[in-house]
Order: C-alpha cells, then sequence, then structure tokens
C-alpha cells in the first residue's frame, strides 16, 4: 500500500536533513508504527506522506503510483489525526466536524451524532470547543480522521493527551479499524501505544531507521525466553521457559512456600529501545 | 461551488461569534454616517476644503476596504495559531479554491459597500461607470491585504502589528495629493496610488481609464504573488 525508498527532507533553512534517508513499506490493513523520542523526525515523514511537506527526495509510492502524481483524490482517501487539537474553538463539535465533512464525497458516510457516541462526547458535541478538556478536543481530532471513511490513515501521537481510559479506547478504535481493512501509519513516543496497536515498528531515531519489527519478536529477541519467580518467603530464582512444565526445580521451587509472583523476562519495547538506540523515548 | 459556499457561510459564523470581529462590522455604518451627514455641513462652513473634496472620497473609499482586511485577517491569523490551517492542507479542496472561498464573499461585500457609498454621497459628482470601476478596483485591497498579512506573521499578536503598519501603508499615496505635480507618480510603487488617483480624476470628469488598467494590472499581479506564497505557508 505504501512504499518509502530513501526518503529524505530537510527543511528550509536547516543545517541538515530532518529525515535521512528511509526505506520502510507499510501493507494494506497494516498497523505500522514510528517509535521515537521527540524531534526524531516521525511527524516529518508523516508530513511528507500526507503532502503537506514539498521538496522531498526519494520514492514515496501510494497503491503504486507515485506520490507527487496523485491530485486532491488522494485526501479523500486519507485521513489525518493531528498530533495537537486543531479546531474552531468558537464553533461547537459538531459544526467543526460539519464543516470539514462538505469537503469529502463521503463526508457523511458515517452519522456524526453516531461518532460523538463512539468516543463518549455525545453530551458535548453542540457545545463550543473552547469550554473542551484536551482530551476531548483530541477524541474530536479523531473522529474528524476518520469519519469520510478514509482507506489510509495517519495518527500523530494518537493517545497524546488522553487520560488511561480515553487511551485504551482509542487504540481500540484504531483496532478496530484494521480490522475493517483500513492501512495505519502511527507515531508515537509511547511504548504502551506502540506495543498494544502495531503490527510492526521501526524504531527512528535522529531521521534513521534503526530497526523495524514486530513488538512480540523485538521484545522476545531483547529479553530472557525465562520466568522469574517470587515467593513469599522472599526467595526469587529464575527458570528457563524450554519444559518448564517437567522442569524438576521449577516444580521443587514451588512447593517451598506460596507463590508472590510469577513472570516472564522479555524485554519491554522501551528497553530495547534503549539498548538497540542508547537512547530513552523521553529524550529530545 | 458547494465547499466554498460552506467555507464562506462558516467564515460569517466566526465573525459574529466573536465580539472584537463583530464590533468591525459597525465601521461602514459610521462611515456611511460621516460621509453622508458630516462632511457635507463642513465642506459648506469652511471653504478652505474645497480644493480637497477628492480626498474625503479617496478616504471613505479606503476606509470601505478596511473592515474585511481587518476581519479576513484575523480570521485567518486565528485559524494559522490554532493550527485549523493544517486541516485544510489535508482536504480534498484545491488550494486556489480554498483561497477563492475566503474572499469572494468579502471581496463582493466591499464592492457592494463602495458602490452604496459612491451613489449617496453627496460631496462630488461621479459618473456610474466610474463608480463601477472604483468600487470593483478598490476592493481588491482585501485579498491582497489580508493574503500579504498571513503570509508574514505566525500569530495574533504580530498580526496586530503588521495590521497597523498595513493600515498606513494603505494611506500613503493620499500625500500624492499635497505635492506638486511632477513627483504625484512616485507613490505609484503603492497600489492603492492608482485608486486614489482614479477617484480623483472620476470627481473631475476626467478619463481614468488609464488609472483602472494600472489598478487592475498592479493589484491582480500582487494578488497573484501574495496567493502563491500565501498557500505555500499557510497549510504548514
Amino acid at each position: 500500500m505504501i512504499q518509502v525508498e530513501n526518503l529524505v527532507f530537510q527543511y528550509p533553512g536547516n543545517d541538515g536533513p530532518t529525515l535521512k534517508g528511509l526505506d520502510f513499506s507499510i501493507a494494506k490493513g497494516e498497523i505500522f508504527g514510528f517509535l521515537g523520542p521527540s524531534g526524531a523526525g516521525k511527524s516529518t515523514a508523516q508530513k511528507v506522506l500526507y503532502k503537506i511537506l514539498e521538496g522531498y527526495k526519494g520514492q514515496v509510492n501510494i497503491d503504486g503510483k507515485n506520490l507527487s502524481e496523485w491530485n486532491n483524490s488522494y485526501f479523500e482517501r486519507i485521513g489525518v489525526g493531528f498530533e495537537l487539537p486543531n479546531h474552531y474553538l468558537k464553533l461547537s463539535g459538531k459544526e467543526n466536524l460539519e464543516l470539514f465533512a462538505a469537503f469529502y464525497t463521503n463526508g457523511k458516510k458515517h452519522n456524526s451524532t453516531e461518532l460523538f457516541e463512539m468516543v463518549d462526547l455525545a453530551d458535548a458535541m453542540d457545545k463550543p470547543v473552547e469550554t473542551y478538556s484536551k482530551g476531548m478536543k483530541m477524541r474530536l481530532n479523531f473522529i474528524r480522521a476518520i469519519q469520510h471513511d478514509p482507506d489510509i490513515l495517519f495518527f500523530d501521537e494518537p493517545t497524546s493527551g488522553l487520560d488511561p481510559v480515553n487511551a485504551h479506547k482509542i487504540k481500540q478504535h484504531i483496532l478496530n479499524l484494521k480490522n475493517q481493512g483500513k492501512t495505519i501509519f502511527v507515531t508515537t513516543h509511547s511504548m504502551e501505544t506502540a506495543d498494544g496497536i502495531c503490527d510492526r515498528v521501526s524504531f527512528i531515531v535522529d531521521g534513521k531507521l534503526v530497526l523495524t519489527d514486530t513488538p512480540r519478536n523485538l521484545k522476545s529477541s531483547y529479553g530472557k525466553e525465562a520466568v522469574k519467580v517470587d515467593l513469599k518467603n522472599g526467595q526469587s530464582e529464575e527458570f528457563p521457559l524450554k519444559d518448564l512444565g517437567a522442569n524438576p526445580q521449577f516444580l521443587e521451587f514451588l512447593k517451598q512456600d506460596e507463590v508472590k509472583r510469577i513472570h516472564t523476562l522479555e524485554a519491554t519495547l522501551e528497553e530495547v529501545f534503549i539498548r538497540v538506540t542508547g537512547k530513552s523515548l523521553g529524550d529530545e | 461551488m458547494k465547499k466554498i459556499f460552506k467555507l464562506a457561510f462558516t467564515d460569517f459564523k466566526l465573525i459574529f461569534r466573536d465580539p472584537s470581529l463583530r464590533s468591525f462590522l459597525v465601521l461602514p455604518v459610521i462611515l456611511f454616517a460621516l460621509i453622508i451627514w458630516a462632511v457635507p455641513p463642513l465642506i459648506e462652513k469652511y471653504a478652505i476644503l474645497a480644493p480637497y473634496l477628492s480626498l474625503f472620497l479617496v478616504v471613505g473609499v479606503i476606509e470601505d476596504t478596511q473592515m474585511f482586511s481587518f476581519i479576513s485577517s484575523m480570521v485567518l491569523i486565528d485559524e494559522k495559531e490554532s493550527d485549523v490551517a493544517k486541516v485544510y492542507g489535508v482536504v480534498p479542496l484545491n488550494k486556489m479554491e480554498y483561497v477563492l472561498s475566503r474572499f469572494l464573499i468579502p471581496y463582493l461585500f466591499t464592492v457592494v459597500l463602495n458602490l452604496v457609498l459612491l451613489s449617496v454621497q453627496t460631496i462630488c459628482e461621479v459618473s456610474v461607470l466610474a463608480i463601477l470601476l472604483i468600487s470593483f478596483l478598490a476592493a481588491l485591497v482585501v485579498p491582497v491585504y489580508a493574503l500579504a498579512i498571513n503570509s508574514m506573521v505566525q500569530n495574533r499578536m504580530q498580526g496586530m502589528v503588521y495590521i497597523k503598519a498595513f493600515n498606513m501603508l494603505v494611506l500613503i499615496p493620499v500625500a500624492a495629493f499635497f505635492v506638486p505635480e511632477k513627483f504625484v507618480h512616485l507613490f505609484g510603487v503603492f497600489p492603492t496610488h492608482w485608486v486614489f488617483q482614479a477617484i480623483d480624476k472620476a470627481t473631475q470628469n476626467l478619463s481614468i481609464g488609464l488609472f483602472t488598467v494600472i489598478g487592475f494590472v498592479f493589484f491582480l499581479s500582487l494578488l497573484w504573488w501574495v496567493s502563491r506564497t500565501f498557500v505555500r505557508k499557510h497549510f504548514v
């Protein structure tokens, strides 16, 4: 669906490029994520793909057609969830949604009230957006991006500014969109978001892709294939996962006292990121 | 066309819901009252004003354009500051359609204001053709002004400073009325000079053809240039 080869982009007036030769592809129906710290080039890469930034070098193909050859019909096919809320504050949520729906052939595909209900904003849909919290505005961002039923979705930090409950709901909605066959490109510096929804993630640091794989492969290849058992008496021991149920030492250890905790020793995505890139996700 | 009117209609909603913008809508009413009721008695009372009658019309016409120049500038600055402009960058709306949708109604509204002002004023006699040409020409100040400001500023504070500066810029060619004849067209580097000269000649029943042609070419070239600059910067 999306193929990117040797993508280089430099902002006018900058000393060097922000994107330094990115290569990646996103299959139809896949959720692909860029995971990286602020300033790594995540949003810039998305902006190139949704045609806000011109003057890039390299090859970008969407459905086999060069991005520069797509006319305005491209915007009918994509939906963009911006990193920060961007709405007319004097208009109500519904007026904002309906204004932008008017630009699309498919703009009335979804009933606007149902969209507001979907993100728990039905009670606020007729209120001016200036009375919304940041989380409410972000949910409005989300439904504006999907209201015209696009094939390709770009979400820039989709859970930013949301409380854990709403962040979870948005992640579920993104997974539902994937199940409908949508192709989704997410950028995030949240390990939980990347781990929870992405089929594959790429680590991006200083405008370069360092590693691309599924979250499961990354966590298992950089962790230990073992479990750690903590007993209430304070004893703690690790056992290999292989043939765990037939491991006499493991079974004997369990008999010594009540088990306080058993957990696998796979790495978290954040640990993998730090180990691979030498940087933390919170780094600027 | 439906998209264009939807956006134009939204602009009016935004204007009416913002007290600072809404208050500007009374500007033409005040201006009309001054030109119709306040200026004629002054002219009658002070003979010294007689050589400058056309100046009252010049100021009246240019101030008519300032209402939507200010309002459109502020609507677009707000849009930029609140990042709503970015959303327009990813909708299936041609960028020139976008520019047209933001300025078609303000432009036509300003044309009508000038048509009415020039028709009802009793200061000078102006032919119908001249009224039409001057009204359509002067209203081009609105899109050029608002697009130029929005090509340069990032936020409301900067916008207010530039608006002050532009308010002075459009009026600078008034000075041409007070300099020796041979220096008059030095002010031709300012596009409003050609509007002012057209008004002056129209009040003297002289031909305004040359001035309006230069004016239209100047304004339309500027409009083309500032539109391109604006489109390059506004949606990023």
